[in-house]
């Protein structure tokens, strides 16, 4: 098998025409995807698989969702791409009263194999209508599966798992990512859902994070060593299912808990794990759990103020020292 | 503006068997019955939820249904039963499912609203108005993919003409030239209000009109014409020339719910209207074309044999078990 | 044709158009070297803006799309604070806080900008339906793209606004025309079965009508027409003005493809280069204005490049105060998010 330093929006490229290759079923739509889309990740498809298989759709996302999930569930295995997450708004009907439920309400006779692609996150200024983190309003829908790749072996190692999945699956990326580079296996077996990975091993702490936050998590991580801290990074890579046993292995072994997510603070997916531990580990917790995520506001647009929203390694290291020092600590 | 549709695509005299008549007839008269036995389950709390009945309606469904393969996809509205009956559903297993019993086609927990019978065809039923004309496109597309010749027909109201996603919909259906056939079921409200309260559109066709998607508007309560629409609409999208709109004229006989006493009609429209009684229409018809006696047997026959079927169904879902309560967080996901 | 006014007036329309022209241009320079994030330029469509937007009164909306520059522009929003709005400076429309999709200014009555394709369409819709309950004569104009057409929003709100008489005016810009078909790498428009365009509104039973958006005589007409038919009760109106994309606006970031505008192009045929000549010729609705003014004898070439002088003027100095401009202070991040 081959392996190449590709970049994240490569890696997903790369899944995707594997998993059309592999599957007749599989077909790719959105809005400018013969195109390539707006950063290229679909770029080639058309030209390889013909307009049969690589459709573009009006400006239509109510629609579009609804008619890959009606597709899905009569033979074929769609692949939808939301160009923007905060446009998923748009579709909401279709994604969280049919496609999610839809197996359920018939008793099982329904099966939704549909994939949805969704570019996610803030940078570069784009404002409050392209840079939001929405995966905690899905996370709360049973029947949907959501999962965000933090570097580009996992973003093709689950984008071939949730397209095989028979479930609708959320596959969230965020586009400041697109562009890292990293080593990748092609055709590698693909990465479970419901499996996160640890990121970088220690005993002090533990600080699960998701998507870009990982990358932050594990800078934070080494300026912590340096003062004598290590900490324990866990990449969650699936938000549904949760790994919840990753999570509570570390944080009985560590007693100390991050969460980070780039999403807003509050009523983040964070509160669930952070529920969840104390539910779970109370007894091994030394110190509150801490959150850090955005402010509770709009993705604002100017760059500066941007900045100071998106939470930074420095954000991190500070909840991490609150753990550290916590009043009541045992 | 496309052309108009040459009225040769429109026969508007079949070459129905008699046997295919007859056929009509006896599911006309199953819908009927159903209908008005889950009325009565309702009534005794048998039956729970929301109920949306079609009695009045059962002419665009049989007319529409009883021609279409095993294969075909139907998807229906919020007011689905007679749809579903008519596509050949097993009237045990959806009289049960309305009962929430587990015997039910979707263990009980997709109800009236949400009623799936894949086997037959009948995809899925939807509670949120123009949720299901999306997935019919969807449908449509895959079959095509597949290189078959399945056709997808979705049934809506006429509330549903003014929502975002018809209008979507048939500008996809039109795009793609998708095998999809669109009935809209006029029944001149939306809930409790008259359609000219929603829209300035007379004739709703006039939408198909807008993105050249060929279209008829038929008196819904002519099951013969409804056939005949159908059937031209259903071998158009099997030849692969895309998708048409039929809108059949029809009228609720109840409210828009179960309790709902639609004091907002009024009744000289309902007493003109129940002359126009699709299955006392069809009874008619039948006897003027000498396809049965006048006063034969064959209707009261149907009809006694569609109420045994029924008040079968009824005992059977009564005694059937409810859902295990380990199944309320069952198939929540697919394997 | 000219728009059948003042000749005063008509030049200040030439002033309006230049300011658009030269922001938008000013604003592609800046862009380069920086990241500002993405944005639209309203070069090619200024022949619509304008006009239309003259016609407005204190009190009138007007709901906007990512294509916004112009009409905030053409209804006299400061360009500097537009400029520092789009860099993200706390002098800017917004606080900084909108950048370029979300811009506004309540005072020149621009409630917002959505950046969602369709996004403003309910929200002009139910202006409308505010200023009909209330009994105000004010009028509503939604400012949409020709891609707005496919989302289900414009269907549900065209057919209340029809069926309601709301005083609303959609005014489609379709820029559309030559995008249909384009090779690969070339930003894309809409997909929609319906032809004409007008038939979306017209089924609906609200009167519709299309126009060469790069005649501003057909727009002055046609939009002084709707604003009155709106403002007395009789109910909306759907435009579609149709201009032909600038060139530079076809890749997926704005670039001067066509180079900074040399208005002597207007009255001297040896100054327009082979590269767009096409564009320079027959398809700038700016230079064709500028060529209907000088044939009319309102203005002079000398009258023209003064004008467009101090509107260049003006311009580098905008972008200097935006360049100049503090960025708000962190608080400001937090504030704002409830009234």
């Amino acid at each position: 098998m081959t392996v190449a330093t590709i970049r994240y929006i490569d890696a997903i490229n790369s899944a995707l025409a594997g998993e059309m290759k592999r599957d007749d079923s599989v077909i790719v739509l959105g809005e400018d995807v013969t195109l390539g889309g707006p950063f290229g990740a679909t770029k080639g498809l058309s030209e390889e698989f013909g307009d049969d298989r690589v459709i573009n759709t009006p400006i239509a996302e109510g629609t579009v969702m609804g008619l890959a999930a009606g597709a899905a569930m009569l033979g074929a295995r769609p692949i939808l791409e939301v160009m923007f997450i905060d446009f998923i708004t748009l579709a909401m009907d279709q994604l969280v009263n049919h496609a999610a439920k839809l197996h359920y309400m018939t008793g099982g006779q329904a099966v939704v194999p549909l994939t949805i692609r969704a570019l996610c996150g803030a940078g570069g200024g784009f404002g409050a209508h392209h840079s939001q983190s929405l995966e905690a309003w899905f996370l709360h829908v049973p029947g949907l599966k959501v999962v965000a790749p933090s570097n580009p072996a996992d973003a093709a190692g689950l984008l071939r798992s949730a397209v095989r999945d028979n479930n609708p699956v959320l596959f969230l990326e965020h586009r400041g990512l697109y562009w890292r580079k990293a080593e990748v296996t092609e055709d590698a077996i693909p990465v479970p859902l419901g499996m996160a990975s640890v990121a970088r091993q220690g005993g002090d702490l533990t600080i699960v994070a998701v998507s870009k936050m990982v990358e932050v998590a594990l800078a934070a991580a080494d300026d912590l060593s340096d003062s004598g801290i290590e900490a324990e990074v866990i990449d969650l890579r699936s938000i549904v299912p949760l790994d919840r046993e990753a999570i509570l292995a570390s944080v009985r072994r560590t007693g100390r808990l991050v969460v980070v997510h780039e999403a807003v603070t509050f009523g983040g997916i964070g509160a669930e794990i952070a529920a969840m531990a104390q539910e779970h580990a109370f007894a091994h917790l030394v110190a509150p759990v801490q959150r850090v995520g955005a402010p509770f506001a709009p993705v604002p647009a100017s760059v500066e103020l941007e900045k100071i929203f998106v939470p930074g390694p420095d954000d991190v290291i500070a909840a991490a020292r609150r753990t550290m020092t916590a009043e009541g600590v045992r | 503006m496309p052309p108009a549709m040459p009225p040769q695509l429109w026969p508007m005299r079949s070459d129905l068997t008699r046997e295919r008549l007859l056929t009509l007839l006896e599911r006309m008269w199953l819908i009927r019955a159903f209908e008005e036995k889950a009325s009565e389950l309702y009534a005794r709390g048998v039956i729970g939820g929301l109920l949306h009945l079609g009695i009045g309606q059962e002419g665009v469904a049989a007319g529409s249904c009883v021609q279409l393969r095993r294969d075909d996809a139907v998807f229906g509205s919020h007011r689905a039963h007679a749809h579903a009956i008519a596509k050949g559903v097993d009237v045990d297993k959806l009289m049960a499912e309305l009962a929430g019993r587990a015997t039910g086609y979707c263990g009980g927990k997709g109800g009236s609203m949400h009623i799936s019978a894949m086997e037959t065809g009948f995809i899925t039923a939807t509670g949120v108005v123009g949720g299901n004309i999306p997935l019919a496109l969807g449908g449509a597309l895959a079959a095509r993919r597949a290189g078959t010749d399945r056709v997808s027909v979705v049934f809506f109201g006429d509330g549903t003409a003014q929502s975002g996603s018809f209008h979507e919909s048939l500008n996809i259906a039109a795009l793609w030239g998708l095998p999809v056939v669109l009935i809209c079921e006029n029944n001149g409200y939306a809930e409790f209000t008259p359609l000219s309260a929603h829209t300035n559109v007379a004739r709703l066709a006039q939408h198909a009109d807008t993105y050249g998607i060929p279209n008829v508007t038929v008196d819904g309560s002519d099951v013969v014409a409804v056939y005949d629409a159908v059937a031209a609409a259903v071998a158009r999208a099997r030849a692969g020339d895309g998708p048409s709109f039929v809108e059949a004229l029809t009228h609720r006989l109840r409210g828009h719910y179960e309790g709902d006493p639609a004091k907002y009609r009024e009744l000289s429209e309902l007493e003109d209207w129940k002359q126009k009684d699709p299955l006392a229409r069809y009874v008619g018809y039948l006897e003027q074309s000498g396809v049965i006696s006048e006063d034969g047997a064959e209707s009261p026959a149907a009809e006694r044999a569609a109420r045994q079927r029924v008040n079968g169904a009824a005992e059977r879902a009564l005694a059937a078990p409810f859902p295990d309560p380990s199944a309320v967080a069952t198939q929540v996901y697919a394997g | 044709m000219l728009p059948d006014l003042r000749p005063d007036l008509l030049v200040e329309y030439l002033r309006r158009m230049l300011v658009i022209r030269r922001f938008e241009e000013g604003l592609i320079k800046l862009a380069e070297g920086r990241d500002i994030g993405h944005f639209h330029v309203y070069i090619g469509q200024e022949s619509t803006g304008v006009p239309a937007l003259a016609l407005l009164e204190d009190g009138d909306l007007t709901f906007t799309t990512h294509r916004n520059h112009g009409h905030l522009l053409a209804r006299g929003v400061d360009p500097a604070a537009m400029y520092a709005e789009i860099l993200g400076k706390a002098t800017g429309t917004n606080g900084g806080k909108g950048g370029t999709l979300h811009l506004a200014s309540a005072e020149h009555g621009f409630p917002t900008t959505s950046a969602v394709t369709g996004g403003c369409i309910p929200l002009a819709t139910g202006a409308a339906f505010g200023f009909s309950r209330l009994g105000r004569d004010r009028v509503s104009v939604c400012l949409m793209g020709d891609g707005a057409l496919e989302e289900g929003a414009w269907h549900e709100s065209a057919n209340i606004a029809a069926m309601e008489s709301l005083p609303i005016i959609f005014l489609c810009e379709n820029n559309s025309l030559e995008a249909l078909g384009q090779k690969a790498n070339e930003y894309p428009s809409s997909t929609m079965a319906a032809s004409p365009l007008t038939e979306l509104a017209a089924v609906f039973g609200m009167e519709s009508v299309a126009i060469d958006g790069a005649d501003s005589g057909v727009v002055h007409d046609t939009m002084a027409a709707a604003v009155v038919k709106a403002r007395s009760g009789d109910g909306p109106i759907f435009i579609e003005a149709r201009t032909v994309r600038w060139p530079g606006n076809r890749p997926l970031w704005p670039q001067l493809l066509t180079g900074e505008t040399d208005l002597t192009m207007a009255w001297d045929e040896s100054a327009i280069p082979e590269e767009h000549g096409r564009w320079h010729r027959a398809e700038d609705g700016l230079l064709a204005y500028i060529r209907g003014l000088l044939a009319a004898g309102y203005v002079d070439e000398r009258t023209v490049t003064d004008i467009d002088a101090g509107v260049r003027e003006k311009m580098s100095a905008g972008v200097q105060f935006a360049l100049d401009s503090p960025y708000p202070d962190p608080e400001a991040a937090l504030s704002g998010v409830f009234g």
